[in-house]
């Protein structure tokens, strides 16, 4: 669904100071990037002019110092009228005046089938007896390329920020993320917009370039990712960072490549990109130096010959075939596999692809781990769950559904402060996420952002703690399937999990996955 | 000069060898064909491979003149930064892609996709080209001296194409200008640089119709 006509704007006109002063205050309309309010020059009145404007981020709000304005959804227009709701007739509207396709920033909306429907089975007399959360350890680390190259990366806790490139955030949004992975001792990505030099230092835990010693403990590590559009890279930048991630989709749009508007494409981001300033930079669906599975083999033995062999390799998924896109990329040499699934996020994206097209998370895992069993690699090369994780619950489950860790995408954006308003495309981030305009940029300040992101990892680890212990275990790694339930019939279809109250699988997942699939193989 | 045969090597043992040892007297390399991704990220030096190459010759190359006898596989020169490759014989698929600076000069024919994506090196093949050939460029001068199949120039951002003979078909956003003082020159002294037989002057040029072609 498009994000046009979904929200109501209103203004308590007995406590906005311009409707009681008319002309002393116009903060809505200075902060609105869409153009929602305008100020009545002959009065002095504030109006709001364009209600189909408002995406809902809700920056009006935060920043009106009467705290006079409400921004709610139009929810009664999607029961009465559904499935013509108005932002469907303000669509097609749309496509009839213009003739172009909706895009859209963020993800997909409305209801796919989610971690919510999974229960987490806790430990009573029957299993291994609780741990305390409280007094005892547990062990949260996981180590990516442990046995393949020289320099593996030890992350402190199960989590990623997944690839998320500069040009798509700010360039404070990014250093947000990169200090908070030193913070935390986890990985952040560059994503395909090329490598800011100060990701480098600051995801090590250094103030600058030339510091000995770290601001930030434990440090954390910086993945250089290698993408079908190839902007910024070259043999230093993959040198760089601590990990290479070889980008073959994403979670928000699989079979296609990065969408980068012009709106988007600044002085600094045309310079690392290579795109004239204002021009869209579209990358490639595929990489036009792969034909085969041979040349992604090749890819990968010179991507290691470059490094020296001191780097992990991921490899990043859409959500398509589990099985048979995991076995490939285990085929293909990978340390990780980062696999996406239906919700995750974008900067940008046709419309009807977000929304309709992929795997749900939830599917993605169960094939990808019976594709890591199958090949004896299971826990050895890692599998990092993405797409739609929203806390240490999720994570949680998708640990125990068997991916080794999980990456917080749009989690991360949010506790930056981000509304979800779909509209990350536009460039008008109020925020200063997404955008590229300082003016917004000016009110994220990176150092805040990482101690906010870095405080939700700290928060999301707890929970998983909690839970991992619970369910009477002392490590991250002992955690399996038997430590969740499905709630609903779909979910026990989709996951394999026994059933709540059944108690036992589906009768279509007692031989696994892979048998019912006849080997996973049969999916091209 | 030094003279190695890497038949009974692997491409990170080759590839190592090269890196630490190309900075003086040129490197010759035999029976080389077999490796895939040689000479990758080099920073300095000059290479001369003797007889065939494999797929992925000089990727990544950053400053190492790089020649090569008779043919190579696909992707030559794939994602270079910067230094010289040359082939005396033909180029597979997609050769000279991601370029972001550098020289890659083909005396043979190229074939599909070649300097797609280039975004700052020079491109010279002296013969004909397939199919998609300066698909998506950002920057820089691709020249075919022979011929050119289907969608040549498709989707042309930035950056100068010239075509001495004639191409099957012209690809999406992209268009036909004249030539001016300033590419005859450059022309010429690529020409003469490398030892090719052309009149500029007879060269067509093509350029972007609009660097922010209408995508959706």
């Amino acid at each position: 669904m498009p994000i046009v006509g979904a929200f109501c704007v209103s203004i308590n006109r007995e406590i906005c100071i311009n409707a009681k002063m008319p002309g002393k205050c116009a903060t809505c309309a200075d902060v609105c990037p869409h153009n929602v309010y305008a100020l009545d020059l002959a009065n002095g009145e504030m109006n709001v002019q364009n209600f189909n404007a408002c995406v809902g981020c809700r920056i009006c709000a935060e920043f009106c110092p009467a705290n006079a304005i409400r921004i709610n959804p139009a929810e009664p227009e999607y029961y009465t009228r559904y499935p013509w709701t108005f932002s469907t007739i303000e669509e097609i509207h749309y496509k009839a005046q213009t003739g172009e396709y909706m895009l859209r920033g963020f993800g997909t909306t409305g209801q796919t089938p989610n971690f919510d429907m999974i229960t987490v089975v806790p430990s009573q007399i029957a299993s291994p007896s609780p741990r305390d959360k409280y007094r005892e350890e547990c062990d949260m680390e996981v180590i990516i390329g442990e046995d393949t190259c020289e320099q593996p990366m030890v992350l402190k806790q199960p989590f990623v920020w997944p690839a998320m490139s500069f040009g798509a955030l700010s360039k404070e949004a990014k250093l947000a993320l990169a200090i908070a992975a030193a913070q935390t001792g986890i990985a952040t990505n560059t994503g395909e917009g090329g490598l800011l030099p100060e990701e480098v230092w600051l995801s090590h835990g250094y103030s600058d370039s030339r510091a000995t010693k770290r601001t930030w403990d434990p440090g954390g590590y910086v993945v250089i990712q290698w993408s079908t559009g190839r902007w910024g890279v070259s043999a230093d930048y993959l040198n760089a960072g601590d990990a290479v991630e070889v980008k073959i989709g994403q979670g928000a749009k699989p079979g296609m490549g990065g969408h980068l508007l012009g709106a988007k494409v600044t002085e600094e981001v045309s310079r690392v990109r290579g795109v004239p300033v204002g021009s869209d930079a579209l990358s490639p669906c595929r990489y036009y130096d792969v034909q085969s599975l041979d040349d992604i083999k090749h890819m990968v033995a010179f991507i290691r010959d470059v490094t020296d062999n001191q780097k992990p390799i991921l490899f990043k998924l859409g959500p398509s075939r589990p099985y048979a896109d995991v076995a490939a990329c285990i085929e293909a040499g990978a340390d990780a596999i980062s696999l996406d699934g239906l919700v995750g996020g974008t900067g940008c994206s046709p419309d009807a692809v977000t929304q309709g097209v992929g795997i749900p998370t939830i599917a993605c895992i169960p094939p990808a781990v019976q594709a890591l069993k199958d090949h004896g690699v299971h826990h050895k090369v890692k599998l990092i769950a993405l797409g739609g994780i929203r806390n240490g619950l999720d994570a949680y489950k998708a640990l125990a559904l068997g991916a080794d860790a999980v990456g917080f995408g749009s989690a991360a954006e949010v506790a930056l402060g981000c509304r979800v308003c779909y509209a990350c495309h536009k460039g008008n981030c109020p925020y200063g996420i997404t955008s590229q305009k300082p003016e917004f940029r000016s009110r994220l300040d990176p150092v805040e952002g990482g101690r906010r992101l870095a405080n939700f990892i700290h928060a999301c680890s707890e929970e998983v703690k909690i839970l991992t212990m619970l369910s009477g275990h002392v490590s991250i790694k002992e955690l399996s399937p038997e430590d969740l339930r499905a709630m609903d019939l779909n979910t026990a279809a989709m996951t394999g999990l026994k059933l709540v109250g059944y108690d036992r699988s589906l009768p279509m997942w007692e031989n696994g996955y892979a048998v019912q699939q006849g080997g996973g193989n049969g999916h091209n | 000069m030094v003279t190695r045969n890497v038949n009974s090597l692997s491409l990170h043992e080759v590839n190592t060898y090269l890196r630490s040892t190309a900075n003086g007297a040129p490197l010759e390399v035999n029976h080389a064909d077999q490796l895939h991704g040689l000479a990758a990220g080099m920073k300095h030096g000059e290479i001369i491979i003797n007889g065939d190459a494999g797929d992925y010759l000089g990727v990544l190359n950053a400053g190492a003149t790089i020649r090569v006898t008779r043919d190579t596989g696909n992707y030559l020169a794939d994602n270079m930064t910067n230094g010289t490759v040359i082939v005396d014989g033909n180029a597979g698929f997609g050769a000279a892609q991601y370029c972001y600076g550098g020289t890659v000069v083909i005396r043979g024919n190229a074939g599909d996709f070649t300097g797609t994506m280039n975004k700052g090196a020079v491109i010279l093949i002296n013969g004909d080209v397939g199919d998609d050939v300066g698909t998506y460029m950002l920057k820089g001068d691709l020249i075919v001296i022979g011929n050119a199949g289907d969608h040549f120039a498709n989707y042309l951002i930035r950056g100068t194409i010239f075509l001495g003979g004639e191409c099957r078909s012209l690809g999406h956003n992209t268009k036909l200008a004249p030539l001016n003082e300033d590419d005859l020159a450059r022309l010429q002294g690529y020409f003469e640089k490398y030892g090719i037989q052309a009149d500029p002057a007879k060269f067509k040029k093509f350029i972007a119709a609009s660097e922010k072609p209408f995508y959706h």
